[in-house]
């Protein structure tokens, strides 16, 4: 009876029709939807309802103690017109992701390069390189960066041996950041093993006829591999700004959960926990995360839209 | 009759050149990349060792060999703070596995809903799933924390464990179903014809066969979950129901500052299940960011 739930094939009115539209809709859908309750719950619960009660709330002032009061566009005014620190967070945030993102994906794609050209001992490197990905995003790693790159750190130590005097990388506001756009960069594991599988999709005998054809390895760089590579460059692209827009974890732990030095490591996700469980002021916090949806949504439909001219597809 | 031998020491010479400088590069090549990994992993050997050193030689040594070993920062760091790490280490062991459980189940079952059972809706529903992968986790937080609130869960472990039942990661739903979509459809065409109940397929043909994708999920679920700092971070807040990530961060807040012997020593161990996993199922994880793109 079931059978025709499966998604065998089968027409639905290839049998005789069931007695009542009812048995019919326990028959056909039942299943799929019983399956899909669990998500379903949780799409409803935690996802949707959720997300319109944000919006409501974003037009709000809520403490969570007393109920939220109205306040129109209060938030968002207040935002864009009257709030040094969003715009510091911002700032700081847009600077973080146009320089982590694009140096990340260049140093993975380099070494999944010279990789990619029938090194021995491939497997070793793949999975060092990796390792820092995996661990990166422990509290552990950011509280390691932390000691690395302070006054007595170990880069000062290193830097001693050739008898530079550095500075305190981490309480600079001019070097704060970077610390972090490093930390994001030493994690170009994964971008690197997508790269690898990309790279190894591109058929051998394209290299052959350039080659053929007096094309030097520079040449086929730009004309074979780059651009049958733009997929995979466009793929990577978009996870990892998505994931540096959303990133927390190393500015908490590294600055102490203030953003600080001169709110120098003040990220955008970071400002909003600030605001939402320092100070209780969850409607703003609210405004900030469409803000921020805002953004990264813009991004990622400009992104979508730009691709057909640069992103290569098979036809 | 002299020109031929001649050609043919040319082509020989081009050809050992050839060869030469493909030498040359791998050489190279194998300089560069171990030189890299070296300065990659040398912060993390450096903890290690420094993990293990008398606390007065943490600082002055930039070597990676202690001039003597000592276990001392590991019995300090554990019982460094009000509430020893072991609790800690419970907590964080019981919400992984809770979340792997939560997530495996949920999520398998969502996606062979998705991926084999025919519904109306089903496009839709999928389009939505796909949807959420994107949303910026900021966006529900606060109403997901008010909620949690008024249902009595903030400062326990349930707003942790409950969503992952949900299948509030939908990232493995979509891995599954990309999995499960590349399983023979006669088998279970098969047993369908054989009287078997769509939760006999799920149960007895799908998840068998499926175990490299499950395992793949189970993993990626444990090392994220026990990393995660943010959802801890806002639910808990009594220190007895700590994960390892706030206890180490509460060490940095106190005692860290004197004692970064004993604060790397609780690092490291922190550090060790996701190595293990690293250790043992490298190939599963490499495969899995290879062939599905994950973030990290």
């Amino acid at each position: 009876m079931t059978a025709r739930s499966l998604a065998t094939g089968a027409s639905s009115g290839e049998r005789a029709a069931s007695p009542s539209v009812w048995s019919r809709i326990w028959q056909n859908d039942a299943p799929g939807y019983l399956f899909l309750l669990p998500w379903f719950i949780g799409f409803l619960g935690l996802t949707i309802g959720p997300i319109l009660t944000s919006l409501y709330l974003s037009f709000t002032h809520f403490d969570l103690l007393t109920a939220p009061r109205w306040a129109g566009a209060d938030n968002y005014v207040r935002m864009f017109t009257n709030d040094a620190k969003f715009f510091a967070s911002m700032r700081v945030t847009v600077f973080f992701v146009i320089f982590s993102v694009p140096l990340k994906l260049a140093f993975a794609l380099a070494v999944a390069l010279l990789l990619n050209r029938g090194m021995r001992g491939l497997p070793l490197y793949r999975a060092l390189f990796y390792l820092p990905s995996l661990l990166g995003a422990s509290v552990a790693i950011a509280i390691l960066w932390r000691q690395i790159f302070a006054g007595d750190g170990l880069v000062n130590q290193v830097l001693a041996l050739f008898g530079i005097q550095g500075p305190s990388w981490i309480s600079n506001p001019n070097t704060s950041l970077w610390t972090l756009i490093f930390l994001s960069i030493w994690q170009f594991g994964s971008p690197m093993i997508i790269f690898l599988a990309g790279l190894r999709q591109i058929p051998q005998d394209m290299y052959e006829a350039a080659s053929l054809d007096g094309a030097g390895r520079w040449r086929q760089f730009w004309k074979i591999t780059l651009p049958l590579l733009t997929p995979v460059v466009f793929f990577n692209a978009i996870i990892q700004t998505i994931e540096a827009f959303k990133s927390f974890t190393p500015a908490f732990i590294i600055s102490g959960g203030t953003g600080n030095p001169i709110n120098s490591t003040l990220f955008y996700t970071l400002y909003l926990y600030q605001e939402a469980f320092g100070y209780f002021r969850m409607g703003y916090a609210s405004a900030l995360a469409w803000v921020l949806l805002a953004i990264v949504g813009l991004f990622t439909a400009f992104s979508f839209l730009t691709s057909k001219y640069w992103v290569h597809y098979d036809d | 009759m002299t020109i031929e031998p001649m050609r043919l020491t040319v082509v020989t010479e081009t050809n050992s050149a050839k060869r030469l400088r493909k030498r040359i590069f791998s050489v190279v090549a194998h300089v560069l990349l171990i030189s890299a990994s070296i300065v990659m992993l040398y912060p993390l050997l450096w903890m290690l060792s420094a993990s293990f050193r008398p606390e007065n030689e943490i600082f002055n040594a930039t070597s990676l060999w202690p001039s003597s070993w000592s276990l001392d920062a590991y019995f300090r760091g554990w019982n460094g703070l009000r509430v020893s790490f072991g609790t800690f280490f419970i907590n964080s062991f019981i919400i992984s596995i809770l979340s792997v459980i939560g997530n495996v189940a949920a999520c398998s079952m969502a996606a062979f809903a998705f991926a084999r059972l025919e519904f109306r809706g089903r496009r839709f529903w999928f389009a939505m799933m796909l949807m959420t992968l994107m949303l910026p986790y900021q966006v529900t937080l606060i109403p997901q924390y008010v909620l949690f609130l008024n249902l009595g869960w903030v400062n326990t472990t349930l707003p942790l464990v409950v969503p992952k039942f949900l299948a509030a990661d939908a990232f493995f739903i979509f891995l599954m179903v990309q999995f499960f979509r590349g399983i023979p459809k006669e088998l279970d065409e098969a047993a369908v014809m054989d009287g078997c109940s769509p939760w006999r397929v799920y149960w007895k043909i799908m998840l068998p066969l499926s175990t490299p994708v499950l395992a793949t999920a189970a993993i990626f679920t444990f090392i994220w979950t026990w990393d995660d700092f943010f959802g801890p971070l806002i639910y808990l807040s009594d220190m007895r129901q700590y994960t390892v990530m706030l206890g180490l961060r509460s060490f940095t807040d106190s005692t860290g500052l004197s004692d970064y012997g004993g604060l790397f020593a609780m690092s490291v161990l922190s550090l060790v299940p996701i190595f293990l996993f690293f250790l043992f199922f490298q190939r599963l994880l490499i495969e899995g960011i290879a062939t599905t793109g994950m973030k990290r």
